[in-house]
């Protein structure tokens, strides 16, 4: 059960700048420092990413140095608590339009952590699309936070983040 | 009601810097076309940018906070330098009125109202992280003055950040982002709040008054200015310190009480300046030259012996200081008796050549001394300001 607030926005063009160039662009990323980054725990990425293109685009995954598993998450109501789990087939960005990724909603789903990640650490992530060129992003800083409402729903698997 | 959760027409994504910040600055936006929300307090903006640091060279704002802090344990210089890196982009980023990353609270990012953060080492600092060979000319912790009522919760510590603006919101809100960041390197020692008048208050480059209803700064080195420049930063030493000054705070109680029993004759004969104008005695004008030569028809000196600016004045060139104090308030007792104070601020190249000579002065002979208590003490080391990509204190921490 996925909520997607549609918002429509009424901001002049001219303040559009780049909007056309083609791809997907990622802005103000950055991953989650918390007592669960450490080796062989799990943290997030977050962040807005903008799909320029004229054609919906998919987020299916990504890869990144400090990560075995990395996985595109939601956030859903099941059996009255708030879980995380993998979202099938992908996060869509339509065309011309931002999501964000944040905590208590959509991110990047970092798992078996190779190495502690600590605050103000940075890392290098790709994420991966289908209908746009995957895009990798260096010195994405992790921010210290609290371990959050994040809990895992994978069927036999249930872990805090 | 905005949803951040959801999409964001592209359009204004790309054009706002900020991923909360689309959100927080689309809707601040529409918001501001409908009433014209954007007032000069919201939006103007302190340069964070240069080779200095900002929130020294710069009008007083409205209000403060200085929060010192002790790095945990097993802090390294890595540690030091990973926390400089949440720090520059925090304070980049709220200085331009903007939400820090992972903000929790973007919508409080109303405007930038000249939001300032800089940050200092303590010498203890230096020490725990066996830093001494780094330490600036004329920097160490001061000695014990006769005057000094110090306390240990007001005292010391190993980083300081002074934050300021124009708006008690604006401050709090950054306020919050600094800290959460510093946590995983250090507790907090201590916070003291302070402010000085609103924006719009009194006209730009118009001193200001204390709660002692002094006007407070006359003397000092005019902002942008040459003087300014070779009072206060230091152009020399180690890298990390070129662009940088060395900060004597120190927290000064005054006795509000016995001080308004003096007439105005008396408490102008105290300082040595009129309490209408912040005129010395011997003039009409703020910007009169003092003459401290000068005697009535009596005989007695004009400006008293024990006056405090006569004993401020520098003796040797060079004993000179740039004074920044805020004002506190922290409440009263039961009989009425405000706690009140200057978080007194003096920012110079060396401390040792500044401002020692001139408290060694005050701490013999200053009347002002029956009316004001340093309750708080600590000296900081700040490092020069943010170039491009350089984070704070690079050169010292790498
Ligand atoms: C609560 C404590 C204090 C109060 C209320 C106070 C107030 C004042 C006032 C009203 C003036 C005259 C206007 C001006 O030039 O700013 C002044 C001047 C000055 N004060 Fe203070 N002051 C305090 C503490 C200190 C301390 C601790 C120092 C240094 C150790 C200091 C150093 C100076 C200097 C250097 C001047 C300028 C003297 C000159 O004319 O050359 N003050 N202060
Ligand atoms: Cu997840």
């Amino acid at each position: 059960m996925r909520k997607i607030s549609l918002l429509f926005l009424t901001i002049p063009l001219l303040l559009t700048g780049c909007a056309s160039t083609g791809g997907v662009v990622a802005e103000d990323l950055w991953v989650k420092s918390s007592e669960m980054s450490m080796q062989g725990g799990m943290t997030a990425v977050y962040g807005t990413l903008t799909n320029n293109t004229q054609q919906d685009v998919v987020l299916v995954g990504g890869e990144t140095e400090i990560a075995g598993v990395v996985e595109v998450h939601e956030m859903t109501m099941i059996g009255g608590e708030m879980k995380m789990q993998e979202i099938d087939g992908g996060l869509t960005i339509p065309a011309g339009m931002s999501i964000v990724l944040e905590p208590g909603g959509n991110h990047l789903m970092l798992m078996m952590l190779t190495d502690d990640l600590e605050a103000g650490e940075e890392i290098s992530v790709t994420f991966d699309f289908d209908g746009a060129e995957d895009i990798t992003v260096d010195g994405i800083v992790a921010k210290p936070a609290e371990g959050g409402d994040e809990d895992y729903h994978s069927g036999e698997m249930e872990m805090d983040n | 009601m905005v949803s951040r959760r959801g999409f964001l027409a592209g359009g204004a994504a790309a054009a706002a810097s900020g991923a909360v910040g689309i959100a927080a600055g689309a809707a601040g936006a529409s918001l501001a076309a409908e009433a014209d929300l954007e007032t000069f307090a919201a939006s103007r903006q302190a340069e964070f940018y240069g080779p200095h640091q900002s929130g020294i060279e710069l009008d007083i704002q409205a209000v403060t906070n200085m929060v010192a802090f002790d790095i945990k344990e097993s802090v390294t210089k890595a540690d030091m330098l990973r926390w400089m890196r949440l720090l520059t982009d925090d304070i980049a980023r709220l200085t331009a009125g903007e939400p820090v990353l992972a903000d929790p609270a973007p919508e409080l990012a109303i405007g930038a109202a000249r939001f300032t953060a800089y940050v200092g080492f303590g010498p203890s600092l230096f020490s725990k992280l066996g830093l001494e060979a780094q330490m600036p000319e004329g920097f160490a912790e001061l000695p014990a003055f006769g005057v000094d009522q110090l306390q240990e919760r007001y005292s010391a510590g190993d980083v300081l950040i002074h934050i300021a603006a124009d708006d008690p919101v604006v401050l709090a809100h950054g306020t919050r982002g600094l800290v959460r960041d510093s946590m995983p390197f250090a507790s907090v020692r201590w916070v003291q709040p302070g402010f000085a008048h609103s924006p719009g208050m009194i006209p730009a480059g118009l001193t200001h008054r204390n709660l002692m209803g002094q006007v407070d700064g006359t003397a000092n080195p005019e902002l942008g200015s040459s003087d300014f420049d070779s009072v206060v930063w230091i152009n020399d030493g180690p890298e990390w310190i070129k662009g940088g000054t060395l900060l004597v705070f120190r927290r000064i109680a005054m006795q509000l009480d016995t001080w308004d029993q003096l007439g105005t004759p008396s408490k102008e004969e105290v300082i040595g300046r009129k309490l209408s104008n912040g005129a010395p005695l011997t003039g009409e004008r703020e910007t009169d030259v003092p003459d401290l030569g000068a005697r009535h028809p009596n005989g007695l000196l004009v400006i008293p012996e024990f006056a405090h600016i006569r004993r401020a004045a520098p003796q040797e060139s060079g004993e000179r200081i740039f004074r920044r104090p805020f004002s506190y308030d922290n409440g009263m007792n039961e009989r009425g008796s405000m706690d009140v104070g200057l978080l007194w601020t003096a920012y110079q190249r060396d401390i040792s050549k500044q401002y020692l000579p001139i408290q060694r002065r005050l701490e013999q002979l200053d009347l002002l001394n029956q009316w004001t208590v340093p309750i708080g003490s600590a000296v900081f080391a700040i490092p020069g300001g943010v170039q491009g990509s350089e984070l704070l204190a690079e050169a010292l921490f790498s």
